[in-house]
């Protein structure tokens, strides 16, 4: 029976109101204003505030696929082995590659499988945290790197509950990265400059990349690093060390 | 493509508020997306298409997308604008450097159902 009449027509009855019995479909307009990304919000704000209990910082790396978050990672764990206790959750569409390679550093990481989809989102990093807590080590952590689905569009959509948005792009890529993916720089506070040891073989202007960077988000801190030959790593560190000193302070 | 993730979510929303309302059809839906929201509004609606014949409720409704702006804050003068694409410049002192506030949003403004 229809909810609004009372006639004896199912669902399968067409708007027209052809037929002649007097009634009037009433329709009703609500006013919601409310953000689709609402549920997905509702899951991150739960995971920074189980981040902030436990005295974690939680940095999300986003890039497109092959701009070296994994590489970064591992000189990152190499270089703060011993001083900050590092977790790291890795998503991907297939394969535990990246986890295996994390996991050879000695550092509990756990690895997401997305299975197709483009992006993490808030309810698989809650999931995600639990496992890596039953990780040798993981239940006790300074520092979570997310490693997001290599892609710089949809990432930046979702908030996975992170402190920290680094947003990574390396030279071969090119210099036009800010200006054609603006939302993954907009919504970031780190833009980092990879492989710039091979600044020689491409044409990278890396002070127009800052720019550009610059130009969409002015608060944006901007780095450039070599994983391979090292250089400019320990602006990188020092940025690592000052968020996990202030984080203690707050916590103290 | 994370657009259908979104119009997934705002299916459910749909599901949902008809349920709270009592009505079993819902006819016209509005959403804002905003400019930095980082979603493509052909392929948000490609997505609406698509998944809102999937469900008997929101079969047949009509989706409209509005493009509210965002303000954008001179770091120099503070001077703000409303507009849907970056301005190069300060419209009064023509500094560069403009900081982005809102427009990130992808909001249900207004559902019509019965």
């Amino acid at each position: 029976m229809c909810d609004s009449c009372g006639c004896d027509l199912t669902h399968t009855h067409t708007h027209d109101h052809d037929h002649d019995h007097k009634h009037t479909h009433n329709s009703q307009v609500i006013e919601v204003h409310k953000n689709l990304l609402a549920a997905n919000d509702a899951l991150a704000a739960g995971n920074r505030a189980h981040f902030d209990a436990k005295g974690i910082v939680a940095i999300n790396l986003i890039s497109s696929p092959g701009s070296g978050k994994t590489t970064l990672l591992e000189k990152t764990i190499e270089r703060l082995k011993g001083s900050i206790r590092i977790g790291v959750i890795e998503g991907d569409i297939e394969t535990d590659r990246d986890a295996q390679r994390i996991r050879a550093k000695g550092v509990p990481v756990i690895q997401l499988t997305t299975g197709g989809a483009c992006h993490l989102d808030a309810g698989q990093i809650h999931k995600g945290f639990h496992l890596l807590e039953h990780e040798p080590g993981g239940d006790q952590l300074d520092i979570l790197f997310i490693e997001n689905v290599g892609n710089l569009v949809c990432p930046a959509t979702f908030d996975l509950g992170e402190h920290q948005r680094v947003v990574l792009v390396s030279v071969p890529e090119g210099p036009d990265k800010p200006s054609k993916y603006p939302k993954a720089f907009i919504s970031s506070q780190v833009f980092v400059i990879s492989k710039t040891d091979l600044l020689p073989y491409f044409d990278f202007p890396v002070a127009e990349a800052k720019a550009d960077a610059l130009h969409l988000n002015p608060r944006l801190q901007v780095m450039d690093l070599s994983s391979t030959t090292g250089e400019g790593f320990d602006a990188w560190i020092e940025y690592l060390t000052s968020l996990h000193s202030k984080n203690q302070q707050t916590a103290a | 493509m994370h657009e259908m993730s979104l119009v997934q979510g705002l299916i459910d929303q749909l599901v949902s508020l008809a349920a709270e309302h009592d009505k079993n059809k819902i006819l016209t839906v509005t959403v804002d997306i905003g400019p930095l929201s980082g979603v493509a509004i052909d392929s948000f609606q490609f997505a609406f298409d698509i998944l809102s014949k999937e469900n008997s409720l929101t079969n047949g409704a009509s989706l409209t997308i509005i493009n509210s702006p965002a303000t954008y804050r001179c770091v120099q003068c503070g001077y703000e604008e409303s507009a849907s694409v970056r301005p190069d410049q300060c419209l009064k002192c023509k500094e560069s450097l403009l900081i982005p506030e809102g427009g990130d949003a992808i909001t249900l403004n207004q559902v019509e159902l019965e």
